[in-house]
């Protein structure tokens, strides 16, 4: 067995305070106001993290697959409201798997891929028409990284979204998910050579989970702050068991979700593991879901204004939950994988994981 | 009174009302719109036949019901279109019932009838920042000056204070006393100099809930309601009609005459999940939990306005209905999938909205107790500071 890789203890701690200093409650709230944070971007691109895991002769920054995901981890536990995995996992990995050059600026993807854009080939270049709802931040991206198949082959084609029409929307957490308009755009592109929709989808399922387990501990940490401080009855609403049950479910939700976020994390940087990723995402789908209920209950009525910052961790669990598969589909392939094996193959396929399957 | 027959009553309420239809949907308690103009007609039009309050006097804009008469016209409303009165809910629900069980007969005179005819618009001052769960802790003071009280202090999560004429507030005449002992109940014109109403701004956008700041303002002693330290007995008056529903008529969709499937469902339909099993099977739980829900209301509420003093079942009745809320919020969300995840998908308001349900109006933990302790006869939560005096709990002595 190879030895495990280990998140760089320095990532951590740098990212960790980077966001610390830039990206406070009213920060976050301004972003949602004003609908980007080119401050913080700038910050967090200063620093070289958003190429993490992207080799340098791409021009990205280098590291492990398993540092860019610890970064993504803190994006999720401070809320940062900027393209962190677009940027980096997703669309910087679309764009150097193709050969592409990686800009300077945010990256975006099609969070469906390409299913609702057509592209036709001519030489290096594609022409695109479609159009294509919930892209994060595309208002600020400098790239729009497309992964589509033309005549059976998978293509990335980098696309200047100043050629595309962009309307504005967001989603649930005040989140740029913007609708991008193709009306026959055309753009460089190039044959991916590992990338397609499945290893996509499944780096988009991985980039989330990491942000999930991030804001479900901070979501808990709050909680936790909160009721010890919150007196009534004459003593902090911590003391009654009532409220202690609810900041126990917040705890073990933060915990469980970083298992298995870790879990994926550390596999996907070995090779496969879309077993891994795919329990992740549907263990960090359903851990907000039980997450969010007890928090929220536990603050009371302080924890439902915008004034507290619960909301910037609750609406975004809520909307990431849904993005690059919701309960149901990771269930549907858990299950399927699952049949696939056979009685005999169930136990092994548990505690074998992705090498199972291959 | 002569018994009313069901062909009598929907006779008269259709001269008055409009019939509900499969495509009517309701809005959302508090998110809706800032429109209190078909909730003011709707109660204009109905208070002469005495129809959304019918258990009150004649002359208070009811109909001197009975029981029974109140739970038939109940359900019969409900076949036709009731605007969102969230805007009046205080008054018709909660200030009505305890005005009818504490107030004068000028007092009655005076606030009833408007209130019941949608003239006049009460909140109510309740909660403080120290004082949400643990409401017996209310700070705000009022210090008799003559015919006349002066208040000072802070208030929160008052609803619908933007819109109010009047509200009602506990405020606290005797810190000598133990903390239930020495607060009083007054009404208050919303416009009295000294009161200032500043809006909070909740995570669904909803800006309905407010902190009210309260300086210097003087009340007639002719508005107080009950009498002084009684204020905590008025408060679980009005409480107690706030589990038990009052003021919530026209809730709960699809069950009108003929229409057998909720809005709700039908919405879900549409999207196209309604061929999964597994969805089936939630959609069925819910609905069925939401028919007990609704009848665990009306008998709660039903026995609240026969009664005149609700019981401990308006707690089941609200821990009910708010999981019945939550559970179709997120469902509904749900099943749009990945489009339920923007600002404008499917059931947004309502996800958005939803954490809330089990936390206004009593936490479903507060509503546990109560049913804990008054149904189940269970010890009671330690209580501390109940026999000492709030000023000298409130120096940090427990």
């Amino acid at each position: 067995m190879t030895e495990l890789a280990e998140v760089d203890p320095l990532v951590t701690e740098t990212a960790d305070r980077l966001f610390t200093q830039v990206c406070d409650h009213e920060a976050v709230q301004t972003a949602e106001a004003v609908g980007t944070a080119p401050e913080i971007w700038s910050a967090f691109a200063e620093t070289g993290f958003p190429w993490i895991s992207i080799d340098e002769t791409c021009g990205g920054s280098g590291g492990t697959l398993l540092d860019a995901l610890e970064v993504l981890r803190l994006v999720g536990y401070h809320a940062a409201p900027i393209p962190a995995a677009e940027t980096g996992i997703l669309g910087g990995w679309l764009l150097a798997d193709a050969g592409h050059e990686i800009p300077e600026g945010p990256v975006t993807v099609l969070p469906n891929g390409a299913t609702d854009v057509k592209g036709s080939l001519s030489g290096q270049e594609v022409t695109l028409t479609g159009t294509c709802i919930r892209v994060p931040w595309a208002r600020m991206a400098e790239r729009i990284a497309v992964l589509l198949e033309i005549d059976g082959q998978n293509m990335v084609a980098s696309v200047d979204p100043n050629d595309c029409v962009i309307h504005t929307m967001t989603n649930m957490a005040g989140e740029p998910r913007d609708t991008v308009c193709f009306d026959n755009v055309k753009a460089p592109a190039s044959s991916a050579s590992e990338a397609n929709p499945e290893t996509f989808r499944f780096r988009g399922a991985l980039s989330r989970s990491a942000l999930m387990a991030g804001a479900i501990e901070k979501m808990s940490q709050l909680t936790v702050t909160y009721t010890n401080d919150r007196v009534q009855f004459g003593r902090p609403v911590a003391r009654f068991q009532a409220v202690q049950q609810h900041l126990v479910w917040g705890a073990q939700e933060a915990a469980l979700a970083r298992m298995a976020a870790e879990t994926a994390a550390r596999e996907a940087n070995r090779g496969l593991a879309s077993f891994e990723i795919a329990a992740a995402k549907l263990i960090t789908n359903q851990a907000a879901a039980r997450a969010t209920k007890a928090c929220h209950q536990a603050h009371g009525a302080m924890g439902m204004t915008q004034e507290y910052p619960l909301h910037h961790y609750s609406r975004r669990l809520w909307a990431w939950r849904k993005e690059y598969g919701g309960d149901a589909e990771w269930s549907r392939w858990l299950g399927k994988a699952a049949v696939a094996q056979g009685a005999e193959g169930l136990y092994p396929l548990i505690t074998g994981g992705s090498s199972v399957l291959s | 009174m002569t018994e009313l027959t069901e062909e009598q009553v929907r006779s008269e309420l259709e001269l008055v009302l409009e019939r509900r239809s499969a495509d009517t949907r309701l809005t959302t308690m508090g998110a809706g719109s800032d429109d209190l103009e078909d909730g003011r007609q709707y109660l204009a039009g109905t208070v002469d036949g005495g129809w959304h309050v019918p258990t009150w006097p004649h002359e208070h804009g009811g109909r001197g019901a009975s029981p029974s008469q109140n739970a038939l016209i109940g359900r019969l409303l409900r076949e036709f279109i009731v605007p969102d009165l969230y805007p009046f809910a205080i008054g018709l629900g909660m200030v009505g019932p305890a005005l009818l069980a504490h107030g004068t007969q000028k007092q009655q005179d005076d606030w009833l009838r408007p209130i019941a005819s949608g003239s006049s618009i009460w909140c109510q001052m309740f909660s403080e920042p120290e004082a949400g769960s643990d409401l017996a802790n209310v700070a705000l003071k009022a210090d008799r000056d003559g015919d006349e009280w002066v208040l000072s202090g802070q208030k929160t999560w008052t609803s619908r204070a933007m819109w109010a004429d009047w509200a009602i507030c506990l405020a606290r005449t005797d810190p000598g006393q133990p903390k239930h002992k020495g607060l009083t109940m007054f009404a208050l014109p919303i416009d009295t100099p000294g009161v200032d109403v500043r809006p909070l701004t909740q995570m669904n956008r909803d800006a309905h809930f407010s902190e009210v700041f309260v300086e210097n303002a003087r009340a007639l002693d002719a508005w107080r309601i009950g009498d002084i330290g009684e204020g905590w007995r008025v408060a679980m008056t009005v409480l107690a009609h706030e589990r038990a529903g009052g003021g919530s008529r026209g809730g709960g969709d699809g069950n009108a005459r003929g229409i057998r499937v909720p809005g709700w469902i039908s919405d879900l339909r549409d999207l196209g999940v309604a061929e999964d099993r597994l969805w089936q099977n939630e959609v069925v739980k819910i609905y069925s939990h939401d028919g007990v829900s609704r009848w665990t209301s009306q008998r709660a509420a039903d026995e609240a306005r026969a009664s005149g003093a609700p019981g401990p079942a308006g707690s089941g009745a609200k821990l009910r209905s708010v999981k019945s809320y939550k559970d179709r919020a997120y469902l509904s969300n749900r099943s749009a999938g990945c489009y339920g995840m923007l600002s404008d998908g499917h059931g947004y308001i309502e996800t958005m909205t939803a954490p809330s349900m089990s936390i206004r109006g009593g936490t479903d933990e507060i509503q546990r107790n109560i049913l804990g302790e008054r149904v189940l006869g269970l010890p009671g939560e330690p209580r501390l500071d109940r026999d000492v005096p709030w000023n000298e709990s409130r120096r940090g002595l427990l």
